[in-house]
């Protein structure tokens, strides 16, 4: 190898940083900048038109007086750990039962990730028509015999939020099942045989054998679905716009309507710091939960 | 694999596999029927094809989706190359730089990004959706470009530089006929990425002249109220592409989403 500091070797590093170079101009001057531009947007009181107004750190004062950030925060929280609980829980399940040999497999895989890969947009738009009071999933719930559930699934302040969640698991338990159907694929079958020789149920096993073994699964799985509760906009924004009322607010639709709609970008620039520093707080925090779990 | 293969056994996980599947194909048939509704489906669809500007968005979102997946790929094979093989002052920092942008959301970078678009009138251009896109999607892609690329051994590299090849024909005549599988893995996820894309197109493309596909459903709502079935024959068109894709290259689409998830 040639010394770095040879005219060669000083070419070779010029080379090598050329090749960086987009992407780094594509990041630093997309994503970093808009970073920094962010925090020193969340210093102003600024409607985007007229003279800005510095107003150092009132607008983060403001936040914490403000019932609707609390209740966005509160919001995401509730849809962030039941989507995650439930996607997790039934993505296994599925993962468990269509390991076993049986007809039509290859179809039904198909159908649980299908949702997995269109666009939020197609399926709230979808759903929107489905959740009516008149909608699909009553009439389903009707066909059934359920008719004392009938409700106004979108449009009732106490059941919207779980009416997204419920999408949101529609849209998402495929990429779970994916993962950890790959994941199935390497679980160790002599400690499975080991188990079943022992006489342990198949319940026994799949809980004191199998989900142990994933835990790795499980990690990735819960950071992805935090993150990715985190960032849900399209499906909130088209299902309910975040009511009725402040019911469905998320912090991401929240952004969108104090900084865009309603040009209050000092104060959206600041709900945005927030969610950055969440998103890399929640990812530190599962990063060291993660070498803590492969310590033990 | 947990259970004996017995016939009662194989009839029991088959009840249980149909029970747990209905729900997620549902709403897949329920999309299909609905769109063959009202006047039936010929009407609706070329309803759809004729009298809205539905093929207007197609193009954009083709073209949209071109410039991302290009650009991504470039930059991905170029970026992760350098990182993964050649001599490179602080390399180690400027790979951190760029995995620490796997953690920014989009949404908290559309208030800034609103600005700048406002400032520069770009509004309605194609870029204004590509480059930010490219932005989001190059962290997770250059990750993923980069371990791939640090596990071909480099004693092919060293071959061919002894051969006389330039660090760039390295690249195009040795490595690149190596990495067709992290290639096909970019395209998919940046093709994901940016034909399912909704709120860059939403902010920053307004004209209908210009609007991306997932702009359909609420143009339609706008412009044409509530013709559900109609409504429901756009949305089968603009999930077609995307959902062909997975069908005829699942084991690609799988490889990538696996892939983005484990690293």
């Amino acid at each position: 190898m040639a010394g770095v500091r040879t005219r060669a070797g000083i070419r070779n590093w010029l080379t090598a940083l050329s090749y960086v170079t987009p992407a780094l101009i594509l990041i630093g001057g997309i994503s970093y900048f808009a970073v920094g531009y962010n925090v020193w947007l969340s210093t102003l009181t600024w409607d985007g038109v007229s003279e800005a107004k510095q107003v150092g750190l009132a607008n983060y004062r403001a936040l914490f007086a403000d019932p609707v950030f609390g209740g966005a925060l509160r919001n995401v929280a509730i849809f962030g750990v039941l989507t995650v609980t439930i996607q997790l829980a039934l993505g296994l399940l599925l993962a468990l039962v269509l390991s076993n040999p049986m007809w039509g497999r290859g179809v039904y895989k198909a159908l649980v990730f299908v949702p997995v890969v269109l666009a939020p947009a197609a399926v709230a738009t979808a759903f929107r028509q489905f959740l009516r009071p008149d909608g699909q999933v009553n009439q389903l719930l009707e066909g059934i015999g359920v008719t004392w559930l009938q409700p106004a699934w979108l449009a009732d302040p106490r059941i919207a939020l779980y009416a997204l969640v419920g999408v949101n698991i529609f849209q998402w338990t495929g990429f779970s099942f994916l993962l950890y159907q790959s994941a199935l694929s390497q679980v160790d079958t002599h400690s499975l045989e080991a188990a079943q020789l022992d006489g342990a149920s198949t319940l026994g096993t799949v809980w004191h054998v199998v989900i142990p073994q994933l835990k790795g699964t499980h990690l990735t799985l819960i950071l992805a679905g935090v993150i990715g509760s985190l960032k849900t906009f399209d499906l909130v924004f088209l299902l309910t716009g975040g009511g009725p009322g402040r019911s469905t607010e998320f912090l991401t639709t929240y952004i969108h309507k104090q900084g865009i709609v309603q040009f209050h970008v000092g104060y959206g620039a600041t709900l945005s710091v927030v969610l950055l520093l969440l998103a890399l707080l929640l990812t530190w925090a599962q990063a060291k939960l993660y070498r803590l779990g492969k310590d033990t | 694999m947990l259970v004996k293969d017995t016939r009662r056994n194989r009839v029991i996980t088959q009840v249980l596999a149909t029970v747990l599947v209905a729900p997620f194909a549902l709403p897949l048939v329920w999309i299909l029927l609905i769109s063959f509704d009202g006047q039936g489906a010929v009407a609706n669809y070329s309803a759809v094809m004729s009298r809205t500007p539905f093929l207007r968005f197609l193009v954009n979102s083709v073209i949209i989706s071109s410039g991302v997946i290009a650009l991504v790929t470039v930059c991905t094979m170029l970026a992760s190359y350098a990182l993964a093989k050649l001599r490179l002052p602080a390399r180690e920092a400027i790979f951190m730089s760029i995995l620490v942008g796997l953690m920014l959301p989009a949404v908290a970078l559309i208030i800034p990004l609103f600005q700048f678009v406002v400032r520069f009138q770009l509004f309605n251009t194609y870029l204004s959706v590509i480059l930010p896109l490219s932005a989001v999607i190059l962290p997770m892609t250059i990750l993923l470009g980069r371990n791939y690329i640090m596990g071909v051994p480099d004693e092919l590299l060293e071959a061919a530089r002894v051969d006389g090849a330039s660090s760039f024909g390295i690249l195009w005549r040795v490595l690149l006929p190596l990495c067709g599988p992290i290639i096909s893995v970019t395209v998919v996820w940046s093709f994901l990425n940016s034909w399912n894309e909704f709120l860059l197109p939403l902010l920053f493309l307004q004209d209908p002249a210009k609007q991306a596909i997932t702009q359909v459903p609420t143009y339609f709502t706008s412009t044409y109220g509530s013709d559900v079935p109609k409504i429901f024959a756009a949305l089968v068109l603009m999930c077609l592409p995307i959902t062909a894709a997975y069908l005829s290259l699942q084991r690609f689409f799988e490889r990538g989403l696996t892939a983005g998830a484990l690293k």
